[in-house]
């Protein structure tokens, strides 16, 4: 335990331990969890209950989906299983905050590809630690023809850029049309941390690769 | 508080802290090698005129922080630096993230690292106008290989000091050793040791000496140096560097003479 985590005399270790747990949320310091253990503390019993299964549900139940590695609770998530959806567009993302931006946005309605992260050789990820592989395989697995547009929407940074490049290439010899996202993302900024606005005017003003 | 400090520096390394914190590592002119933390980076970019992600060249402002603790980077900005933009071109991409890892792997904190940096900063200027190539990424790993103490010799013999070239002798190089043997004097025991021919001794020797922007414009020496080189650097280092996989894939060695 770290020195922060010490305990301060006067907070029970039960409380200690469950502040302690908190602040690893991110935007969580020692005070803040403190707080959030004392409000947690004076909620009904039944409330506390709701709140501790609903994360060990999350964790059980929570997985990837097999065709767009996308977050979904079964075999095949929401999207992937919607027949209203256009499944001859893809859209391929880095994680699945980037995923949950675009939806947010409301200007897409095909379907998605999580990669899981971006080439970034000097951390040891690459090609074969991203879903590149099976992306390929989902689209070879289609009628030839069904999918009709692959759009990138790796990140506006030097590696998602690398990432787009090393995609392009490799949707290259299935003749599928290849797009990435205008660069009405500001340079080097996230996806994730993208207005609406933004996220549609980058989608619609797509160049070809 | 301490007083702010600015520096141009190189990010070599840089991740996500936290919902909106980055964790930087970057070389500086000035002040070597420097860990530091980015708060609200990611939110807010007001202060941050540039992402900080690896091989952004930025002005760094900072706060040191007692007991050796990441330094708080208050900003960054552009001023006027050299932008390095490999993501238009897989080698380029993966020969710069190559050498940003063997920079962060060489270059320690605290030391006087001038000579690293200007050497960083012409290679990877180097790669963004001409492209990757073997003679780019040989050049730079003998030389900043030669500035973190690590000169190779690649002239003569390291133990009867006969010249490479001389006597119609085969030399190899033992990575134990730093630098070359010739046949007579290399024991059959030794380990790590590579055989080089003529025409990569006399390019690994031109490397050394040229500066990298007249380096890149030279053949690059062989598969068989090249190797040598790989061997010396994870015999230093006791590790195999992570970018060199994808290196290797989007930059094959010259296997054959190039005219
Ligand atoms: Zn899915
Ligand atoms: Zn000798």
């Amino acid at each position: 335990m770290s020195d922060n985590h010490r305990g301060i005399e006067g907070l029970p270790p039960a409380m200690t331990r469950l502040a302690h747990e908190l602040a690893r949320l991110p935007g969580i310091g020692e005070k803040t969890a403190t707080r959030l253990a004392l409000v947690l503390l004076s909620w009904p019993r039944e409330r506390v209950i709701e709140l501790a299964e609903s994360l060990l549900e999350m964790k059980e139940r929570v997985g990837l989906c097999a065709s767009c590695f996308g977050l979904s609770d079964c075999a095949t998530c929401a999207v992937c299983a919607n027949s209203g959806r256009d499944h001859g567009i893809i859209c391929v993302v880095e994680t699945p905050a980037d995923l949950l931006a675009i939806e947010r946005s409301r200007s897409f309605t095909g379907a998605y590809h999580v990669l899981h992260g971006a080439l970034a050789p000097a951390q040891g990820i690459g090609p074969d630690d991203l879903k590149i592989g099976p992306l390929i395989a989902r689209i070879e697995g289609r009628p030839a023809g069904s999918v009709r547009e692959v759009i990138i929407a790796t990140n506006a940074t030097i590696e998602g850029d690398a990432t787009a490049l090393y995609l392009a290439k490799a949707l290259k010899p299935l003749e599928v049309k290849t797009t990435r996202l205008a660069r009405g993302l500001p340079t080097g900024s996230d996806l994730e941390y993208s207005d609406v606005a933004t996220v549609s005017a980058a989608l619609s003003y797509r160049r070809e690769l | 508080m301490a007083a702010e400090e600015r520096a141009a520096a190189i990010v070599l390394r840089a991740s996500d802290y936290g919902e909106a914190d980055r964790i930087v590592s970057a070389l500086t002119r000035e002040h070597g090698k420097l860990g530091g933390i980015a708060r609200g980076l990611r939110k807010s970019r007001g202060r941050f005129e540039r992402r900080l992600e690896p091989f952004s060249h930025v002005m760094l402002c900072f706060r040191r922080r007692p007991h050796g603790e990441l330094v708080f980077i208050t900003r960054a900005e552009s001023a006027g630096l050299e932008v390095y933009e490999p993501g238009d071109d897989l080698a380029k991409f993966a020969l710069g993230a190559y050498m940003l890892e063997l920079s962060s792997a060489l270059i320690r904190e605290g030391s006087d690292a001038a000579g690293a940096y200007d050497l960083l900063a012409g290679a990877l200027g180097e790669l963004c106008r001409r492209g990757a190539s073997n003679a780019l990424r040989q050049a730079f790993e003998l030389k900043l290989l030669r500035w973190a103490g690590y000169g190779l010799d690649f002239s003569c013999c390291r133990r009867c000091a006969v010249g490479a070239g001389e006597h119609d002798l085969r030399f190899a190089f033992v990575v134990a050793e730093g630098g070359l043997l010739c046949e007579r004097c290399r024991r059959a025991s030794s380990t790590g040791a590579q055989a080089l021919a003529p025409i990569s001794l006399g390019q690994l020797q031109r490397l050394t000496i040229l500066p990298i922007d007249a380096a890149c414009a030279e053949p690059a020496a062989l598969a068989d140096a090249g190797g040598a080189i790989n061997r010396f650097i994870a015999y230093t280092l006791e590790r195999k560097l992570r970018s060199l996989a994808f290196l290797e894939a989007m930059l094959p060695a010259s296997v054959r003479a190039q005219s």
